[in-house]
């Protein structure tokens, strides 16, 4: 008999999950709360470092997950652990009764509106870095009108205790560096500029974007918070920051502000969480049967987390999160879960 | 001894009450005498040390107070009202309120009563050299009533002793509950007390039913009422004819000895340097250091009753309970340094305890003393006070610099440059407000809505109103602050100041001292401009609620106006609670050490007293208060929530 598999979410943890699985020859069932897969890299024009088109390798993990039972707009009513397996109502009106769970709920950006100091919302021409990834992907967007003074700022909603995020996103920098880069092939007479408490540019060739963002397109690199924003009449935007190399408070004028929003625990993950009143860490994100052996394990049995649900994540730790998770799974579900007899004391011992 | 002393035959004349002992003195009362005498020399000294240590000014204004009409009403409208009745107690928890009104003006009234009858009947013992100090108090010990010779006066003064002496006891009685279940009357947390504390306390326990044991004993000699009598009746029941009585009265003597000798050093001192206390605050005299003077009595007037524990809003976390100001005057009152200085960085200043506390005490005005003698000194930049005159030369008005040069007047409209604007209406946003710009885009909105003459003093940016660096305690820094400001908004010729940030309002209503310019804060103005027809305005169904911002409500006393106009505009709901009681929104840039994730408790706890009838909106009129609450609200646990925050002007 097939063990079935229920996986939540269907971004690329969730797909590359399940086309792992699939491959073993478990029954996997993916649910998807949107009307189509693929999370925030449907939304996401090209990835960084090598840019990549996001839309190539979202389509190459929605083609490998072939035979999975995919339901998309639908969620979770309810989910009870039964002895070994859960029980799962699906708001499409099935019930699924899964050996194995793999909650990959991934992350939300984090709401620019709350740093209102940023005016996101407030003032025409301050974006986000979604607003102009879809700006890149459409080529449309009302706020962009061949700006001359660009800037960029990082760690919106990242490492900032204020807002209540205090754990770095990861991805903002070298996103914040590929989408300079992108907006200053866009608009090639345009000045950009990046505020930044400090660059964390740490994959492989990460480094050489940067320093071919600063050789080859002039882009400026400015350490230090911004404080506020406000609007001239005109509509263009008074930046205040501190230059802390300088050491000098700084005033410009730009034309476009795009806000580096980081990323927070998922509201729809958290949802399912409460249901199965998962334990969360002081950060928002679920916690984990332990941080370095055992990173895809959650702290109930058969219940497993992969990609940005346990913390950021870039999309290739992601997918090798994913593969993990499958990995953890297929262990489960051999060792484990078919010694009726033993089960629980098996738990206990290697769970 | 022998207990029955019937030397005294009934006498002719009939007199009502007969000095039982003619010496008018037994050994019992030694350990009261030392009692008090020590506390009277005790609190001599410390009076005259304590108005020592005021500067002389002060000193005289202190003095000349005490004659002036209006202050003498109200010192006894205050020292009946705070000292005696805890009317501010009442008004919150009514049977707390009972409890210490019982034991304050039940004792105050029994010695007064007792002091009376001696006048009446036996006026002689009122001399000092012949008692006068102890035998009011042991009156009944002394006296003998003459049988069948009571009159209606007497009767009616045995009837108001046991009265009170009743009443006493059923605050005694609450306030031994209250140390086991203090949450029935209405305290979640109480103060631990310390050593001293428990001795007076217990020895305060034991003083009324040792009386009531001592008068009972003695009553069918020196006579009594409903209480006294009626227990005497009981022990003869008991002990048969002879009773042996002395040994009660040791006891109640001891009991108040021991009172005495410890309340200098317990909590209790606070119930005569209240009085002084009072006399001061009403005086308007503000303390100079957080420990000498006026702080003294203020220290010594706190009655570590404990209502500012569950006033804090830190105290959602039972760790943070030690930052209270019961604790931070404790300490104070110890000279531990260490601890003083860490708690008075952690406030939050909000006002609460000072708004609740049954007797006024101002601990935040202490803990900013504190922080002045930390900070004050401390090295600071000053060269960016030129940017508030650029930025009023950014927003038209005129330049700072001649107004330097013509020796710091105020021009007429007529003297100033062409290309100057001499605005009605001054705006002013500070910090706060430029941090949140929505706020700013509302109030241009109203008030070009309302056809107002206004000019945007910082539109550019300007420099701090001044108030944070007050509530630092950096008071010369924020002299200069103010200094420069004020140069600025004098020399724009303006004729009313508008302030959206609390913060602001309240540093430039208070320190800056303008002459011709009325400053207000925007929610006075708008609502002003409603009710003068100026602005219109429609009603919807939107349930509001209205948060009162810290420094706009209990610092200003602004709370009617906010809530006029956005009556107009939609429905007010209530808070659980409001007004002087609102709990701070935990975004208060008074504390100079509390953690974000402190704060982040506060924020949830003081959203949960908005949200209690489930308000569509959460209004407020302070930028701080809504940056909190718009970066908290769609958080963790008010996730479900769809209550949306915005700022009064945006309500308009």
């Amino acid at each position: 008999m097939k063990n079935n598999i229920l996986i939540i979410g269907g971004g690329p943890a969730g797909l590359e999950a399940s086309a792992q699985l699939q491959r073993m020859g478990y029954n996997v069932i993916l649910i998807e709360k949107d009307s189509s897969l693929g999370g925030h890299l449907a939304k996401w024009d090209r990835l960084f470092p090598d840019g990549v088109p996001a839309d190539e390798v979202l389509s190459g993990l929605i083609r490998s997950t072939e035979g999975v039972k995919l339901f998309t707009e639908t969620e979770i009513r309810a989910i009870n652990r039964l002895e070994k397996s859960y029980n799962v109502r699906l708001t499409n009106g099935i019930t699924v009764l899964s050996d194995a769970v793999l909650i990959a709920s991934g992350f939300d950006l984090f709401n620019a509106v709350k740093k209102e100091e940023y005016g996101y919302g407030i003032y025409d021409r301050v974006i986000t870095n979604a607003d102009l990834e879809a700006y890149f992907k459409t080529g449309s967007d009302k706020r962009i009108d061949h700006p001359k003074r660009i800037g960029f700022v990082h760690c919106v909603g990242s490492r900032d205790e204020k807002s209540g995020c205090r754990s770095c996103s990861k991805v903002c920098c070298a996103t914040a560096v590929k989408q300079a880069i992108e907006v200053k092939e866009a608009f090639p007479d345009a000045e950009v500029f990046c505020f930044y408490m400090d660059l964390r540019l740490f994959g492989r060739h990460y480094e050489d974007l940067y320093l071919k963002a600063q050789k080859e397109y002039g882009i400026r690199f400015i350490r230090g918070r911004v404080a506020e924003v406000s609007e001239n009449l005109d509509g263009t935007l008074i930046v205040k920051a501190e230059d802390t190399v300088a050491s000098k408070p700084l005033k410009a004028t730009l034309d476009l502000l795009v806000l580096m929003s980081g990323m927070r625990p998922s509201a729809s993950g958290k949802a399912v969480g409460d249901l199965l009143e998962m334990t969360v860490e002081e950060d928002g994100y679920f916690a984990v049967r332990s941080g370095i052996a055992a990173g895809q394990r959650s702290l109930l049995p058969g219940l497993f987390l992969a990609g940005t649900a346990t913390g950021p994540k870039t999309l290739p730790e992601t997918l090798a999160d994913a593969r993990a998770a499958a990995v953890e799974i297929d262990r489960y579900l051999t060792e484990i879960f078919p010694d009726a007899r033993n089960y629980k004391q098996l738990v206990r011992e290697r769970w | 001894m022998t207990p029955l002393n019937y030397i005294l035959a009934v006498q002719a004349a009939d007199p009502e009450v007969i000095d039982r002992i003619p010496s008018g003195y037994s050994h019992f009362v030694i350990p009261f005498t030392i009692g008090i005498t020590f506390f009277l020399c005790w609190i001599g000294v410390g009076c005259v040390r304590l108005l020592a240590a005021i500067p002389r000014t002060d000193r005289l204004r202190f003095w000349k107070s005490l004659f002036i009409p209006k202050n003498i009403v109200k010192n006894l409208k205050d020292l009946f009202g705070d000292c005696l009745f805890h009317v501010k107690i009442w008004q919150r928890k009514p049977l707390l309120g009972y409890m210490h009104s019982a034991i304050a003006f039940g004792w105050f009234m029994i010695i007064l009563l007792g002091h009376i009858e001696v006048a009446l009947f036996v006026p002689a013992r009122l001399n000092v050299t012949r008692g006068g100090l102890f035998y009011p108090i042991f009156y009944r010990y002394f006296v003998w009533m003459n049988p069948g010779h009571t009159t209606l006066r007497g009767s009616f003064f045995f009837f108001l002793m046991d009265f009170f002496l009743l009443y006493i006891l059923t605050g005694i009685a609450l306030a031994v509950f209250k140390r086991f279940r203090s949450i029935v009357l209405g305290m979640r947390h109480t103060t631990k007390p310390s050593l001293a504390d428990r001795i007076a306390l217990y020895s305060l326990w034991m003083i009324f039913p040792m009386r009531l044991l001592a008068e009972s004993f003695t009553a069918d000699l020196s006579g009594g009422s409903f209480l006294t009598v009626g227990v005497n009746h009981l022990w003869h029941f008991l002990f048969g004819e002879k009773l042996l009585f002395t040994p009660f009265w040791w006891a109640y003597s001891i009991c108040l000895g021991l009172f005495f000798v410890a309340m200098p050093f317990s909590r209790y001192m606070h119930i005569l340097t209240e009085v002084l206390w009072i006399l001061l605050r009403n005086a308007g005299i503000k303390p100079h250091h957080p420990r000498k003077g006026v702080a003294e009595a203020e220290i010594y007037a706190c009655s570590s009753c404990g209502l500012c524990l569950d006033a804090c809003p830190m105290n959602v976390q039972k760790k943070n309970l030690k930052y209270s100001s019961v604790y931070f005057i404790r300490f104070l009152r110890r000279h531990n340094e260490k601890k003083i200085n860490a708690i008075a960085d952690k406030c939050l200043m909000c006002d609460k305890c000072h708004a609740l506390c049954p007797v006024g005490v101002d601990a935040p005005a202490l803990r900013r003393a504190q922080r002045i003698t930390v900070n004050n000194s401390l090295p600071y930049e000053y060269s960016y006070l030129a940017l508030a005159g650029t930025a009023g030369a950014a927003a038209g008005l005129r330049p700072y610099s001649a107004a330097a040069e013509r020796g710091w007047t105020r021009p007429g409209p007529d003297s100033c440059p062409a290309d100057t604007v001499v605005p009605e209406v001054l705006y002013f946003a500070g910090c706060m407000t430029h941090l949140t710009p929505r706020i700013i885009k509302a109030v241009e909105k109203v008030f070009k809505a309302a056809g107002v003459d206004y000019a945007f003093a910082d539109r550019e940016g300007g420099i701090c109103c001044g108030r944070p660096l007050m509530l630092a305690g950096k008071t010369e820094a924020a002299a200069k602050v103010i200094e420069a400001n004020k140069r600025m908004i004098e020399e724009s010729g303006c004729k009313t100041l508008v302030l959206s940030c609390p913060i602001c309002y309240k540093v430039f209503k208070e320190e800056y001292h303008f002459e011709g310019i009325k400053v207000v804060h925007y929610t006075q103005f708008i609502n002003d401009l409603i009710a003068s027809g100026k602005l219109q305005v429609s009603k919807s169904d939107e349930k509001i609620v209205y948060h009162d911002p810290c420094e706009l409500g209990r610092g200003s006393n602004v709370y009617i106006e906010p809530r006029a106009a956005l009556d107009k505009v939609g429905t007010l709901v209530k808070a659980a609670k409001e007004y002087d009681e609102s709990v701070c929104c935990g975004g208060s840039l008074g504390s100079l050490t509390l953690d974000n994730r402190d704060r982040a408790k506060i924020t949830e706890a003081s959203l949960d007293n908005l949200l209690v009838n489930d308000p569509d909106t959460i209004v407020t009129a302070c930028p701080l208060c809504l940056k909190t609450f718009s970066e908290t609200v769609s958080n963790s646990k008010h996730l479900l929530t769809d209550v949306k925050v915005k700022d009064f002007a945006e309500m308009i």
